[in-house]
This record gives C-alpha cells, sequence and structure tokens, in this order.
C-alpha cells in the first residue's frame, strides 16, 4: 500500500515537473499555429491579472469566442517597474514571447522609441470614436498611436460629510476647511500621495495643471513649463505642511497609507483613486457611512482637472501572429461587455466613454464621467522615467521646508529642457 | 615520505647533480596536483564572481540612449558619476550607515555574546530568541519598521506617546530609523559570530588569571579581547561589506528620501528605473571598488592573526 501511495506521488510529482517544463520552453504553443493561428500570450501583472481577476477574465471570454487564436496571460510581478523590467528583457532580446503587452500609460513612448511595439494606424478611426480623449492620448506619442486603451484612472477627492457640507471647490477653501475642521475635531486636514515616489508627482501635477501650466507644448515637440505655476504649487504645498493644513505623515504617505488615515477617522480630505472607494465603504469603520467622493478641487475654482494613470495594450513588434494580436487589442478596448466587466467585476475604470452612460447609477462611475473627460495624461516621453525622478528630486526637499520652491522649478525647467531636441 | 624516500634509495642515480633536480619536480607535481584540483573550484567561481565584475567594467566604459549601445565613451561615465552631486550624498550617506551600524550592532552583539556564553538556565532559549531578527527577510523587517516608525499607524509614537512625530518625514531621523532597523535586524548575527569565536577561549586561561587576582575588567580586556580578535575582524568585515551595499531598508523605509539615498539605491536606478547601462555599472563599479578595498584591508589585518597565517610562517 506504502508503495503504491509513493509510485503515485512520484508520478504526480513527474507529471508536474513535465507541465512545469512544458510552460517554461521559449515559444510553447505561440509558434504552432505559423500564419494567423496558434495561442497569443498576453503579458500583464497586478492583482487583476492573477486567476480570478478581471484580466483572466476578458482572456477567457477571448479565447471562448476565438478558439482558433486563444489567448493565454503570462503574469508579471505587481510592481510597475518590475513588469517593465520582464518586457524590456523579453522585448530588447527581440524574443517573440508576448504577443500583447499590458503597458503602463507613461510607457508609451519608451516603447514606440525603442520599436518594441507595433502601430495600430491601422485601426486608429476603430478605436479613437469610442474611447476618451485622455486615455486615447496616452497610448498616442509623436502623433501616431501605438496602443489600444484599456483601463483608466483618475484621482478622487474623498471627503467626510459628517464634518464638512459642500466639498471645496479652490485648494485654498480646502485648506481652510481642513485646518479648521481639524483643530475642532483634533484630527488631520489633508492626506494624498506625497512620499517621494512616483505618486507624489501624480499629486504635484494636479496641482500645477489645476493652476493651468503645462509641461510640454500639444506635439511634445517644445517645453512649456511654467516656473511661476509650479513655485505657486510648491508652495502652497509647503504652507500646507506648515500650518496644518496637510496631516503629519502626509510626507511619507502612499496610496495604502493614505487610506488607512482616513479610513480611520484621521483626516477630512483624502486625494485617491477611485478602487479605494469600496475599500472605505466596506472598512467598517465609521468613517464608511460618512463619507463621499467629488471632483479634485482647482486653484481658481473652476472646473476640475486630475492625472490619468491606468493601462494600454499593446502588439509586439516581435510576436509571431501580430494580425492576431491586434484583433485582440481591438476587442479588448472597444467591446462594451468587456469594458463593463473591468468596470463591475473590478471597479477599473474603462476607457470606452458609453460604458459611464450606462453604469451611471454607481456613484464611482458616475464621478469618473465627470472626472475623466478633463483628467490629463501625464506625457508618456520616452525619458518619463528621468523626468519623474528629477522631478521628485527637486520638489520634494522644496515643499519639505529643504529647499527654495523656485530653484526647485527652475531645475524641473532645465532638466526638461534637456529632454527636448 | 617513507616510500618515497625507498623508492629513490632503490633508483640507480646517473649523477649527483640530478638529485636535487628530481626532487624538486616531485615537488612540483604535488603543487601541480593541488592546482589541478582546486581549478574546477577557481573556475566556477570565476564564472559566477569575477565574470559579472569584468563584464560590468567593459559595459561601463560604452556610451548608451536609453537601452541603445552608442560605442565606446573611454572614463566619461566615471566622470560624470564623479562630478555628479547626487554621488557624492549617497557615498555621504552610505558611510555613515556603515560606521553607525557596523559601531552599534558591535556593541550590542558583544554584549549579546558575552551574555549567551554565561552558564545559565534556559541559555538555549535565549540564543534561539536572540536570533529571531537574523531570521526575517531584510525587506520584511523593513516593511515592518516602516508600519512601526510612520505616522500611521504609528505603533513607536503610541507606544513611547511620541503624538505625531514624523520619524521617517525629516532629514537626520530617517536615517537614524533605518540604523536602528538595521542594527536590530544584525546585531544578533554579529553575536553568533563573536559567540563562537568567546568559545574557543579554554576556560584554565580565565582561571589562571583569576588566581593572580585579575578583575573581571582586567579579564575581559587582557584576555577576551586579544583571543576574540580575529573573530571580531570576521565579523567586522562581513557586516562592513554588508553594509556599505545597503539596498532594501532604505529602499522600503524612505524610499531614498532625506538623504537616505544607499550607493545601491543610485546603481539600481540606473540599471533598472532610468535605464543608462554605462552609468550604472560605473556606479557599480565604484561601488565594488570602495567595498574590495575596504574588505582588502580588513582581509591584511585578519591575515595576521589567523592560524593558518602562522602555521605557514613556521
Amino acid at each position: 500500500m506504502n508503495g503504491l501511495t509513493n509510485r503515485a506521488l512520484w508520478a504526480a510529482g513527474g507529471a508536474l515537473v513535465l507541465v512545469a517544463v512544458a510552460a517554461c520552453t521559449p515559444g510553447g504553443g505561440g509558434d504552432e499555429g505559423g500564419e494567423g493561428g496558434g495561442e497569443l500570450v498576453w503579458a500583464i501583472g497586478g492583482s487583476e491579472a492573477q486567476p480570478g481577476g478581471v484580466h483572466q477574465k476578458v482572456a477567457e471570454k477571448w479565447s471562448e469566442e476565438n478558439p482558433d487564436t486563444p489567448i493565454r496571460i503570462e503574469i508579471l510581478p505587481d510592481e510597475a517597474d518590475q513588469q517593465r523590467e520582464q518586457q524590456a528583457l523579453e522585448l530588447q532580446a527581440e524574443g517573440s514571447n508576448f504577443d500583447v503587452l499590458g503597458m503602463d500609460v507613461i510607457w508609451t513612448g519608451e516603447y514606440s522609441t525603442n520599436g518594441w511595439v507595433e502601430s495600430l494606424e491601422d485601426v486608429r478611426e476603430d478605436i479613437e470614436s469610442v474611447s476618451l480623449s485622455g486615455a486615447f492620448e496616452s497610448a498616442t506619442w509623436g502623433g501616431e498611436l501605438w496602443a489600444a486603451p484599456f483601463n483608466t484612472n483618475a484621482g478622487f477627492l474623498y471627503y467626510r460629510t459628517d464634518l464638512v457640507d459642500e466639498p471645496p471647490t479652490t485648494w485654498d477653501e480646502l485648506c481652510e476647511m481642513a485646518i479648521e475642521i481639524g483643530e475642532q475635531e483634533n484630527i488631520g486636514g489633508y492626506v494624498g500621495q506625497g512620499a517621494r515616489y512616483e505618486g507624489f508627482v501624480v499629486n504635484w501635477l494636479e496641482l500645477y495643471w489645476s493652476g493651468g501650466g503645462e509641461l510640454y507644448n500639444e506635439d511634445q515637440t517644445e517645453v512649456a513649463f511654467d516656473t511661476d505655476i509650479a513655485t505657486q504649487a510648491t508652495e502652497f504645498l509647503a504652507n500646507a505642511e506648515q500650518d496644518g493644513c496637510l496631516t503629519p505623515g502626509f510626507n511619507t504617505a502612499m496610496e495604502d497609507e493614505a487610506r488607512n488615515v482616513f479610513q480611520s477617522g484621521d483626516a477630512v480630505f483624502m486625494r485617491n483613486w477611485p478602487s479605494f472607494y469600496s475599500v472605505v465603504k466596506d472598512g467598517g469603520t465609521p468613517v464608511a457611512e460618512n463619507f463621499d467622493v467629488a471632483p479634485l478641487p482647482t486653484f481658481t475654482g473652476e472646473g476640475t482637472i486630475s492625472a490619468s494613470g491606468g493601462f494600454n495594450l499593446a502588439v509586439s513588434a516581435f510576436s509571431d501572429n501580430i494580425e492576431g494580436a491586434k484583433e485582440f487589442v481591438v476587442w479588448a478596448s472597444t467591446n462594451e461587455e468587456v469594458q463593463t466587466m473591468l468596470a463591475t467585476d473590478a471597479s477599473l475604470p474603462p476607457t470606452m466613454e458609453s460604458v459611464y452612460e450606462d453604469l451611471s447609477d454607481d456613484p464611482v462611475m458616475a464621478l469618473l464621467g465627470e472626472v475623466l473627460p478633463d483628467a490629463k495624461p501625464r506625457p508618456p516621453s520616452p525619458q518619463w522615467n528621468e523626468i519623474s525622478v528629477e522631478m521628485q528630486r527637486a520638489l520634494f526637499p522644496a515643499y519639505n521646508g529643504e529647499g527654495d520652491p523656485g530653484e526647485a522649478s527652475q531645475a524641473v525647467l532645465d532638466f526638461l529642457e534637456t529632454t527636448v531636441e | 615520505m617513507t616510500a618515497t624516500t625507498t623508492a629513490e634509495e632503490q633508483q640507480p642515480a646517473p649523477g649527483g647533480s640530478d638529485k636535487p633536480a628530481k626532487a624538486r619536480r616531485r615537488e612540483m607535481t604535488e603543487t601541480t596536483l593541488g592546482r589541478v584540483f582546486v581549478s574546477p573550484a577557481i573556475l566556477l567561481m570565476a564564472l559566477v564572481a569575477l565574470f559579472p565584475v569584468i563584464y560590468a567594467f567593459v559595459i561601463s566604459l560604452q556610451a548608451y540612449t536609453g537601452r541603445l549601445n552608442e560605442g565606446f565613451a573611454g572614463v566619461d561615465n566615471y566622470v560624470t558619476a564623479l562630478t555628479n552631486e547626487r554621488f557624492w550624498t549617497s557615498l555621504q550617506f552610505t558611510l555613515i550607515f556603515t560606521v553607525a551600524s557596523v559601531a552599534a550592532e558591535f556593541i550590542i552583539g558583544l554584549g549579546f555574546a558575552l551574555l549567551m556564553n554565561q552558564a545559565f538556565r534556559g541559555r538555549g532559549l535565549t540564543r534561539a530568541a536572540i536570533l529571531v531578527p537574523w531570521v526575517i527577510p531584510t525587506v520584511i523587517a523593513a516593511q515592518m519598521w516602516f508600519f512601526m516608525f510612520n505616522v500611521t499607524p504609528g505603533f513607536i509614537n503610541s507606544l513611547f506617546g511620541l503624538g505625531d512625530f514624523n520619524w521617517l518625514g525629516q532629514s537626520g531621523w530617517a536615517a537614524f530609523t533605518i540604523i536602528f532597523a538595521d542594527v536590530w535586524k544584525t546585531a544578533p548575527f554579529v553575536a553568533l559570530l563573536l559567540l563562537a569565536g568567546l568559545q574557543t577561549i579554554p576556560g584554565d586561561v580565565y582561571e589562571g588569571a583569576r588566581v593572580d587576582g585579575a578583575k573581571m575588567f582586567q579579564r575581559f580586556w587582557y584576555i577576551t579581547m586579544p583571543l576574540l580578535k580575529p573573530a571580531i575582524l570576521v565579523a567586522l568585515l562581513f557586516r562592513t561589506v554588508e553594509a556599505l551595499r545597503v539596498y532594501d531598508l532604505p529602499q522600503v523605509m524612505t524610499g531614498g528620501a532625506f538623504d537616505t539615498e544607499s550607493l545601491s539605491i543610485l546603481v539600481q536606478q540606473y540599471v533598472v528605473r532610468t535605464p543608462d547601462p554605462g552609468l550604472g555599472s560605473a556606479l557599480s563599479t565604484i561601488t565594488f571598488a570602495l567595498i574590495l578595498g575596504i574588505g582588502l584591508i580588513f582581509v591584511n589585518l585578519l591575515g595576521k592573526d589567523l592560524v593558518i597565517g602562522e602555521g605557514e610562517s613556521k
């Protein structure tokens, strides 16, 4: 009996090894069909790429409808930087293992400049006609379309309905309310993403853009950086830090730390992504019943502005089945059912405009529908990572009282100048 | 040796002058044989350790735009690295971190080691308990101390009633928390190394000293410390080399903010985040040279104390 169990175990182990080896074999499946056939591989990361996530459901749906070119997800790491590194390793070696690439909105320039992705100009019409303009813009570089928008993202102002009657429309108003209510209730005021990382650049850009600033001109050939508006944005943060408008620990907070502060009732306002709505709502703290979301304020009180995020789907230039991969990305970007699934299954904001009208009963989707038309992508320049690092290095000390806001603006301008020919 | 002598005796000697040459040849064969035995290990070491170092050096002499190679660049990357103010700031932090953390770890580790070297009830349990921090992966320890020190949830602040003290969000204290976390994690490792050294000191030396009327401090200073010197040097060597290439603690706890950017964070940035393989390799070669230099100083000091060294000189 024992011997038999052992043998069964060995057999099972052997089978597992075989499966693993097959899965690891380069091009496993991708090359089989030759022209226009065979399995597609979609390299994407994050929690939704895991089994049970919405990306997996999208892949299953496609495979059911297209049994000739089924698609399989190659799960990449959680961190965006690591996902980029994995894709870069494959693409730099001109490997054909990935057909469809889940591409962060800020990588468009780098990937297209390196010749890693196929141009989607021939299907531009199909995509442009149904996508949100900000999301569409993030998939273009140098006037050419390089990816199909898949999901987008925008910042919300979360506020406490038990403490605030009307959400503020200007940043100054926000700070006045934050300080006054914060002192009354003995809690912090405004929390966002203030740690030195990409998220801080996003938060700072929302201030800068809301004052009317731009980084580049329309086609990104010239720098349009306004040092006065930049200094105003940095000084606003520096003052807010000084006079207690920002919660203690603002400058070490990322998305989840900010959520933690707000959820435990230690802040009046929070800037965060829409996906945290359900987290706070289901969090079981007293705040769950006493908060709402609003568009982010501006300096003038006119309109709203938000930095957009999200992922686009690109077709690898080294794919063995470029046509099949192209069909998939267009489908994922323009199929109403797929795009609705993103919103309803995962609270990932879709890029298809019409979905927001259908889902207007949902408070998050309704507000997204309102905010997204005014959302701006960070410039998807090939040098975005360098730009972001330099902005962090200049602006972060300046708002923390360790540098001069004016000099910081000048440093950012000087660096941006080096990024255009 | 006996077999060799008899073999030589049995052989008819063609000439007297031939004998020393033969002996030399035999000696050579033994050395050669030793080399043959060692060569696979050396080859393997060269493959996994030396090759990347040389390869990085070769890359550091190339110019890159993004990931695209643009040909030979000479020492341009080194000039860029050494004239960058950022390099010097991160070098400064790395050195401060190394000196402060190694010093604190040595003192605390020595205390632990002396404690664990005493015979008392529950010694085994104490030894195991002291090692717990060292067993925790650094990234997890870093994340844990981030939570402990950060304003939210603020465990340390509420424990000591410090209100909303922003440990990680201001200059000086940010570096302190990173050094603190490193000492917490690695002092046990130093303790373990020193304990191993302590246990090689024979007990009768102490008995003799006690008979001669040496006080506790004298016994420590004139017996323990000199006899422990090789173990201390090994511990300091390991710790210094490791501290010089610190990456995970500052990366996770502060992301390099408030002048807590280490050399390795800088290297990682140029190799991965904002790729410039040439500059990244130049920075990592400089880091390597620095660590090698400091390592060699220790090995030199150590060489005089090593038992093997003594055996050879006899």
